[in-house]
């Protein structure tokens, strides 16, 4: 019995077969020291050697600026002169129904104190929170019109960061990995930077590989002296101590192996692999070497610049380096220290702008000087927008029916606004983004397909954009 | 082992059999999807009558895979050394490596059935319960948190693991496991043995948020988890994918997914205290009280300006931070009739697009057309659902659990796909085994061990990793799958923590009790929306127990463990990916759990050998992978000492291939 060649799922192989196939034998040899293809045991390297595209890629590298917490559309891209008018005023019906976490039905219009002025050849409408990122408006294609489906912070992160509402699915960071590799032998190739305030509600499952096999696993950056989990050597033990002590246990390993044993092959490379990136990545994570020049540019050294601004400056080293994807997460810990502005959405937003902006305008602008926004995608955004009713007066609410997002560089058509939502900043209803558009379009920068960027889980060939998003042909 | 018993019993099963196929035939017409492999009653083939000179055909096992071998021309490989086999049959029966003695007396014990007392033996070891009951916990999602923002703990779910422990130490029938699982508290209400393996149906992600209630929504989530597990856990059946849409050939229609549903609609979570009813009521007065309380202050936040809203929010908090702590309940289900859920075909699967009400009612390509639904509101609906999982004229249930059971031994299933027998799926490599297999543990009144004996004890079992005709056997069949040879594996992460720590000569070897939080990186539990959730446990002898007992939190994994390959925690996992890369070796190189247990392993050493170094080295090598070393190791690892302090030999031995994967 054939299977319905119109499924959307193909029968479920061993997962040997199956990325044997997906990937049409290029990088067989990468791929058989994870799938423990005995045949190919001559040159068994690294799980993560660059793999080739599916197709030709705009884009090389990832930057997601993690907005937590779900910044307002209304206070930022997205002005809404209509609101202003109708403040104090329940909804008009006319503008239909939303469901929040805990703004009630009947709740007041909440107009915005942000003024909005036209920016760049483009004349794009920015809010004066942020007067650095609107001299790069020409850069920027800000999507007005994104909505996703949950308005609860754990939902909604993990449907941005995985296309599904519940935790257990792969990440795009981890997708991606596991599409292109890594270019960089001694990085790892998908890197989050969490906010050093504190975490989020999705918690690391929303970063993680989901089912996807270990290897493609994020690298969570911490702040201080040792940002990578045991990348640095036990107290007491000298570099040239752990260099003999390799070589102990591959002098050991290879009177043990045979010539067939290829995935202990693979697990003797692994440790070259760890060693190289235990002596070469320090060079990157170091920040000393940069000029005054670059760290004035991010605000690293000021208030309230120093920590957004290192971690920015740290990205662009990490995609100048070769790593693939890489999240800067702004907002962590208790709401207010996220752009969850439920209580004051004045006091919370040009708080976390003031900490942002600077940093973000920096990066764009370092990337580009240097050349590498062009191969380098940069997202902005959070699991939602904001509500247009007050909450408890001067907030506002969760809203994920239509709020705005942006993108920059790695071949995306800057200067343009994309969709619309409705006068009131409501629903989105003009060319309509959710995030698994959003997610198939950076993928088809990075020259994924998102129909051949499956894997078999419990099942079903599951990709990144689960029913299939539509790449936004506009934007690219 | 005793072929011609085996044999009688495959006449007995045959008889069996006949009934049930000319049972199954009589009341169907074979649609499609019924002729489908996996819906077809047990097969009835007769047992291969081969033989090889180099292969002893010990029982049914080795007649059906040496037949499909000779008839693609492959030959078996030569037997593993007993040093192989002892160091194999451990870690697969225990999960734990044997100690230099138990390995020196298995090699010198040269009676006809060593292997097989030593077989015998290891099934009634106390590790073995463990061992085997970390495949389930795997297979059934097992953690004790919930997930999503709150992650909330359930302080008791390991009550669950123990359960599971104990069922397997005990060779409970799998009939009776699986319907303590599905329906325990409907047949033992009360805080018993059946309640506690009810918990099943607590052990999924649970989203619970502040503010409006999304009840539909949330309880479609919930009844879509407990549906999805139970379709993959017993059936091999993704039957998620038909929540969604039908499929023109699937095997499993939108509406047979629905007629699943039904029969947990009315199950609702129950807490059964584990205290007394005086302690359980005296907290129940105090707690209403301060609930009342903060009810009237958070009626009194909304309507409030802003300075009066701060000063009452502070109260609140206040107030909330007083809450007695709740007494410690099991968390299992009960019936709830008045609050069960109406089950509906849902459009696209989405909550609020009903299509026609439907009650419970077995997979349709399992049971004769035009069998009516059960009445929705049953009064033990789970029971009836158990009923028919175990019922033995179905053929999935027991295929699925002796597919497990042969995947775990050997690595791979006779199906590769253990959680999908469907269309999707894999198609077994050797048909008429698994047949011979489910039939054989129906025989067994469903028990469980007789089935690892029979797999354990056969020569395909016995082979060594190292084939004659390696090269050719690859080229016909480069996955093994006529299972031409051994394949040797690494250790799970699990059994590489704790062999780390046997070896070192510190595990603390207790079985069961409350989940253990050991110590880890602050910056780790920084991670989590609420670090105070991470309360190390106090004894630090608890923080060296086997890694079953180490907390299973959905938001805080342990890097040593998610690195080496444990499951995500979140959805069933049949079968463990078994990667290699950097990290693993970083882990292992400067991970502090690593570099910490060397230096013990090597004090031990250093006790146990007085100090000279070629007894020193000899030891190491005998409790690190169970042999002496060859001259050209004694060589090396004389002259790394020479330079080297201890510790960095005894961490070498611990990163070595031959320490990790098991031959």
């Amino acid at each position: 019995m054939s299977p319905d060649p119109h499924a959307h799922s193909q029968p479920t192989r061993s997962r040997r077969e199956f990325v044997r196939d997906a990937f049409c034998g290029f990088g067989s040899v990468a791929l058989a020291s994870i799938l423990n293809q005995q045949t190919a045991h001559a040159a068994v390297g690294n799980p993560l050697s660059p793999r080739p595209a599916h197709h030709a890629a705009k884009a090389k590298s990832v930057i997601f600026l993690f907005m937590a917490g779900g910044p307002s559309h209304l206070e930022t891209f997205d002005p809404k002169p209509l609101l202003n008018r109708l403040e104090g005023q329940p909804r008009p019906k006319e503008f239909g129904d939303a469901k929040y976490q805990f703004v009630k039905e009947g709740a007041k219009l909440l107009g915005t104190r942000r003024t909005f002025s036209k920016y760049g050849q483009c004349g794009m409408e920015i809010s004066d929170l942020f007067p650095r990122l609107a001299t790069c408006a020409d850069q920027l294609a800000v999507i007005r019109s994104c909505y996703g489906d949950r308005v609860v912070h754990s939902a909604a992160q993990y449907e941005l960061f995985t296309g599904r509402v519940v935790p257990g699915y792969p990440s795009m960071g981890s997708w991606i990995t596991y599409g292109l590799g890594c270019e960089s032998d001694s990085l790892p190739a998908y890197i989050v930077m969490p906010d050093p305030k504190g975490a989020l509600e999705a918690g690391q499952p929303m970063y993680s590989q989901g089912f996807l096999p270990a290897v493609f696993q994020p690298t969570m950056l911490q702040p201080g002296n040792r940002p990578v989990l045991n990348l640095d050597l036990p107290q007491g033990v000298s570099l040239n101590q752990r260099r003999r002590t390799l070589q102990f246990i591959r002098e050991l390993n290879r009177t043990q192996s045979t010539a067939e044993d290829d995935e202990f092959n693979a697990r003797i490379n692994a440790y070259d692999l760890a060693f190289k990136m235990q002596t070469e990545s320090p060079r990157v994570f170091d920040l000393t070497q940069e000029s005054q020049e670059t760290l004035d540019l991010y605000g690293v050294g000021r208030e309230p610049t120093h920590d957004y601004g290192r971690r920015c400056l740290m990205a662009r080293k990490l995609v100048e380096n070769g790593v693939g994807f890489v999240c800067v997460v702004a907002g962590g810990g208790p709401g207010n220290q996220q752009w969850d502005a439920h209580g004051d959405i004045e006091e919370n937003h040009r708080r976390k702008a003031a900490e942002t902006d600077q940093p973000v305008a920096a990066l764009l602008r370092d990337l580009s000087r240097r050349g590498l926004l062009d191969s380098t995608l940069v997202l902005w955004g959070g699991e939602f927008g904001r509500s247009p009713e007050a909450e408890s007066s001067r907030g506002r609410d969760h809203h994920n029916l239509g709020f705005s997002m942006w993108m920059a560089g790695g071949g995306i058509r800057g200067g343009q606004v994309f969709g619309a939502t409705d006068p009131i900043g409501l629903h989105a209803i003009e060319n309509r983004v959710h995030f698994r558009d959003i997610h198939a379009t950076i993928i088809h920068q990075l020259g994924l397909d998102q129909h051949q960027l499956t894997y078999p889980h419990l099942g079903r060939n599951e990709r990144l954009t689960f029913i299939e998003g539509t790449v936004i042909s506009q934007l690219i | 082992m005793n072929f011609l018993h085996a044999s009688l019993r495959a006449v007995r099963s045959i008889f069996i059999g006949a009934i049930l196929s000319s049972f199954l035939l009589d009341l169907t017409a074979e649609s499609p999807t019924q002729r489908f492999w996996a819906f077809k009653p047990l097969g009835l083939s007769p047992i291969p009558a081969v033989e090889s000179t180099n292969f002893p055909v010990r029982n049914p096992v080795d007649a059906f895979v040496l037949d499909s071998l000779q008839r693609r021309g492959l030959q078996p490989s030569p037997p593993a050394s007993r040093q192989e086999l002892g160091r194999r049959l451990f870690f697969d029966l225990t999960g734990l490596p044997p100690t230099p003695e138990e390995m020196e007396a298995f090699v010198n014990d040269s009676s006809p059935d060593a292997y097989e007392r030593l077989v015998d033996r290891l099934l009634e070891n106390s590790h073995f319960g463990e061992r085997w009951a970390q495949h389930w916990l795997d297979v059934v999602r097992f953690a004790e948190t919930e997930g999503f923002e709150y992650d909330g703990h359930l302080p008791e779910a390991w009550r669950f693991r123990d359960y599971v422990i104990e069922a397997t130490q005990n060779d409970k029938p799998f009939d009776h496991f699986l319907t303590e699982q599905v329906a325990g508290d409907e047949l033992q209400p009360g805080p018993s043995d059946g309640a506690r393996a009810a918990i099943f149906h607590r052990l999924g992600p649970v989203r619970r948020n502040a503010g409006n209630p999304e009840i539909a929504l949330s309880r479609n989530e919930i009844l879509t988890e407990r549906t999805d597990v139970i379709g993959a856990a017993f059936l091999g059946l993704t039957v998620g994918c038909a929540r969604c849409h039908d499929h023109k050939i699937d095997p499993i229609s939108q509406k047979d997914y629905y007629r699943l549903q039904a029969y947990v609609a009315a199950s609702q979570e129950h807490d059964i205290p584990l205290v007394s009813k005086a302690e359980q009521s005296a907290w129940e007065t105090n707690n209403q009280s301060v609930q009342d309380q903060l009810r009237i202050l958070r009626k009194a936040v909304d309507g409030a300006e802003e300075t009066n809203r701060i000063q009452l929010k502070a109260q609140i908090a206040a107030l909330e931070h007083s809450l007695p702590p709740r007494p410690h309940t099991l968390p299992s289900v009960r019936n709830d009739p008045v609050q069960r859920t109406a089950i509906h075909v849902l459009k696209r699967g989405e909550w609020e697009r009903k299509g026609e009400p439907v009650g419970p009612r077995p997979l349709s390509v399992l049971v004769e057309d035009g069998r009516p639904e059960s009445p929705p509101d049953l009064a033990r609906p789970r029971t009836e659902l158990a009923r028919w999982l175990t019922d033995p004229s179905h053929p999935l249930t027991s295929r699925v659990i002796v597919n497990r059971l042969f995947q775990n031994h050997f690595g791979t299933g006779l199906v590769k796909t253990p959680n999908d027998f469907g269309l999707h799926g894999d198609r077994p490599s050797h048909p008429e085994l698994l047949d011979w297999l489910a039939r054989e543990l129906l025989n067994q009144g469903w028990r469980l061990k007789p089935i690892h004996r029979l797999l354990v004890c056969s020569s395909t079992y016995r082979q060594s990793t190292h084939s004659r005709q390696f090269k050719r056997s690859m080229e016909l069949d480069p996955e093994n799958r006529l299972l031409w040879h051994f394949k040797s594996r690494r250790l799970s992460a699990e059994e590489l923590r704790d062999t780390i720590l046997a070896v070192s000569g510190i595990l603390n070897r207790r079985i069961g009790g409350p989940s253990v939080l050991v110590p880890v990186d602050r910056e780790l539990v920084q991670l989590l929306y609420k670090p105070d959730q991470w309360k190390v446990t106090a004894d630090s002898s608890e923080h060296i127990r086997r890694s079953i007992y180490l907390i299973a939190k959905r938001n805080l994994r342990l890097p040593f463990l998610e690195s080496f390959d444990q499951p995500g925690l979140i959805s069933s996992c049949g079968k463990r990916e078994s990667s290699t890369h950097a990290p693993q070796a970083l882990e292992l190189l400067n991970g502090s759990f690593s570099n910490d247990l060397a230096q013990r392993f090597a004090e031990r050493l250093r006790r146990e050998s007085g100090g000279d170094p070629h007894r020193m080295i000899d030891r190491a090598f005998q409790l690190a992978i169970n042999r002496s070393p060859t001259t050209e190791e004694q060589q090396q690892s004389l002259e790394f000492l020479r330079g080297q302090p201890p510790k960095e030999f005894t961490l070498a031995l611990f990163n070595l291939n031959a320490f990790l994967y098991v031959p």
